[in-house]
């Protein structure tokens, strides 16, 4: 068996509307080796949440559909199965952990009952089976085991996550997909998640994709960092290689967006425009109007990818001559 | 809970005073002599004038209320003007068969509609959909009286399948409930329909189908019991038009319910007659919300727990 988990071979995902289509991922290559952490970072629109979905082949069809490309999870070619195979894969082999705990639960069944059902239709067990292994994941995830008669209302935002988290894991997947699942709560409940995660992931032995746009989120939880920009992979590497070497410009303008505790008088740094239309990419580097450092090339050139380890790689027109090339924000 | 069912039945009094009082002065306003139509054309002045004074119309309308509400407290609606029958007998005769004509209806107004409107809206905008969109739209727009007619000539004058009027059996309910049960038919459908479009896209069905929940189950266990709370607000609604296009179904296929009742009391300005059935319409219709509501709770954990 292969060290790779997931391996996802120039994806294109593009939504078909009435007004015109959007290409929401573009030609997009990530690997997660088992029990490893990688952590999808990205603004709002770069296609990370569409990502995720193809992953779980639950791209809403129409107006979704995955154009090319290849996702193999664990050895099988996800793109090749049909419905009732994805569905004994959903959950067993694969889970994800929605954006909003809030709305993530069904609000007329108790929460046991939502955990139990993953458990029945994955590991043809009868429902008392079910209820009591409800009980031990509610237990696991810190939720008092006899709670599970309760109803998503009577839990708060944390505790909906937690209860989430709970039905993610309940079948003992091999990769879990967690689409930022901390951006909804409290930043002291934030951390608890995340601790929480942290402890099931090694516990468990399973692989995370976790999508964020919190760089302190990735520093805390990752073990390899990919940065999203307009639907493709900007820049990879380990989380030392990109924390330590950035070498992409959008992902320099991530960390200069973060404020800086040591110098609060100093001017935040956002990175300037919006990102680019999705109905209407540009024809080279799709980063380029809001780029610092574009040059002439960087607008008719798609950018090529350029390695700097076995790792780390960026796709940038700056590295092509010298790959040497020092960004002049320099690090944090 | 039962605290909360004892404070709905409470919340009827106030509305069914309200209803007599509305009703009570509004036939009172309405042109016509009661004591002259009980006693025929022949009647002398006098025997009118002594008529009435025994009847005590002379009095004060709101003298009439009272008098009216003291008896009716004590389970007495009064006798009908026109055949001097008690009200409660003739009401207690006729409301069986409206009751089974509303139920049947509404019966089979759900049975239609819930799995038209799930249909359409798991695959909406295709041709089921707009067919059935188009369908529910004619069933909104026909009163009852033109499609009970409609169907009579279809059914009863060129088919011969169903007897056009009265009640004989089983047979002779099909019509009559198939034509009230239309017009709410089209508008259980288009909540069901709306409320389900919802509820589809919302993150916990896509939650449930991360869980590796198959399609049909989503659809049946996840989403339907979201989507019936609204659908249940409009059955209960529909209720009340039901009965209030009972009055016109049951005078179209001649069925002896309150509804006709109803209307050949006010023809015949039989108070105490209208009086009565009206009672007995709001009185059902309350109940029947009553009953929703109380379901609802069942339904949504979220309205049981805001009254245990």
């Amino acid at each position: 068996m292969s060290d790779k988990l997931l391996k996802i071979e120039d994806l294109v995902v593009q939504y078909i509307t009435d007004d015109g289509i959007v290409e929401a991922v573009n030609g997009l290559n990530i690997t997660v080796d088992r029990g490893k952490t990688l952590g999808l970072v990205g603004e709002t629109g770069a296609g990370k949440t569409t990502t995720a979905l193809s992953i779980m082949r639950l791209i809403p069809h129409p107006p979704g559909k995955i154009i090319s490309g290849g996702i193999e999870l664990d050895g099988m070619d996800l793109l090749a199965l049909n419905e009732q195979r994805l569905e004994k894969i959903r959950g067993d082999v694969v889970s994800m952990i929605f954006q909003d705990p809030m709305t993530a639960l069904n609000p007329v069944i108790t929460v046991g009952d939502q955990i139990a059902e993953a458990i029945m239709i994955h590991q043809k067990v009868g429902q008392a089976q079910a209820s009591q292994k409800a009980r031990e994941m509610l237990e696991i995830v810190g939720i008092p085991g006899n709670r599970s008669n309760e109803y998503p209302h009577q839990f708060s935002g944390g505790m909906k996550q937690r209860v989430v988290i709970a039905i993610a894991l309940s079948c003992n997947p091999k990769l879990l997909i967690a689409d930022e699942p901390t951006t909804a709560l409290d930043v002291t409940i934030q951390a608890q998640v995340l601790e929480l995660m942290k402890s099931l992931k090694v516990k468990f032995q399973m692989g995370m994709v976790l999508i964020t746009h919190d760089l302190g989120v990735v520093a805390e939880v990752c073990d390899d960092v990919a940065i999203m920009y307009a639907g493709r992979i900007v820049e990879q590497g380990t989380l030392e290689e990109v924390f330590t070497e950035v070498k992409h410009p959008y992902t320099e303008g991530l960390f200069n967006s973060i404020p800086n505790i040591d110098d609060r008088k100093e001017k935040l740094k956002p990175i300037r425009g919006l990102m680019s239309d999705p109905y209407n990419l540009p024809k080279g580097c799709s980063f380029c109007d809001r780029c610092d450092y574009a040059m002439p090339v960087c607008e008719t050139e798609k950018p090529p990818k350029i390695y700097f380890s076995d790792t780390h790689f960026v796709e940038c027109h700056l590295y092509r001559d010298q790959q040497d090339f020092k960004l002049k924000g320099g690090m944090k | 809970m039962t605290k909360y069912i004892l404070r709905r039945i409470l919340m009827m009094i106030p509305v069914m005073l309200g209803v007599t009082l509305l009703v009570f002065f509004i036939i009172s306003l309405t042109p016509g002599d009661a004591a002259s139509m009980i006693l025929g054309q022949e009647a002398t002045e006098e025997s009118i004038a002594e008529l009435r004074e025994e009847m005590g119309l002379n009095d004060p309308t709101i003298v009439q209320y009272v008098r009216y509400m003291g008896d009716l407290f004590q389970g007495d609606m009064g006798n009908s003007y026109a055949t001097g029958k008690t009200v409660n007998s003739e009401i207690a005769q006729r409301f069986p068969n409206t009751f089974v004509l509303t139920v049947s209806a509404i019966f089979l107004s759900v049975l239609i509609s819930i799995p038209i409107g799930v249909v359409s809206a798991t695959r909406q905008y295709s041709i089921f959909d707009n067919v059935g969109m188009i369908i529910a739209l004619v069933g909104i727009s026909m009163p009852s009286f033109w499609t009970g007619l409609l169907l009579i000539i279809a059914f009863s004058l060129k088919l011969g399948w169903f007897p056009s009027g009265g009640m004989e059996g089983f047979i002779s309910l099909i019509l009559p409930a198939f034509t009230l049960a239309i017009a709410s038919t089209a508008s259980i459908t288009r909540t069901t329909r709306s409320s389900m479009l919802e509820v589809i896209r919302q993150d916990y069905i896509n939650t449930a189908k991360a869980k590796g929940v198959t399609r049909n189950v989503v659809i049946r266990k996840h989403a339907l019991k979201n989507a019936l709370i609204p659908a249940i607000t409009v059955i209960g609604l529909e209720f009340g038009i039901l009965l209030g296009g009972a009055v016109l179904t049951e005078t179209v296929f001649s069925w002896p319910g309150i509804g006709r009742l109803m209307v050949e009391s006010i023809q015949r300005k039989d108070t105490p007659m209208v009086l009565g059935s009206v009672i007995v319409f709001a009185l059902a219709f309350s109940v029947v919300n009553l009953i929703i509501d109380i379901l609802y709770a069942f339904i949504d954990p979220r309205i049981k727990s805001n009254y245990s």
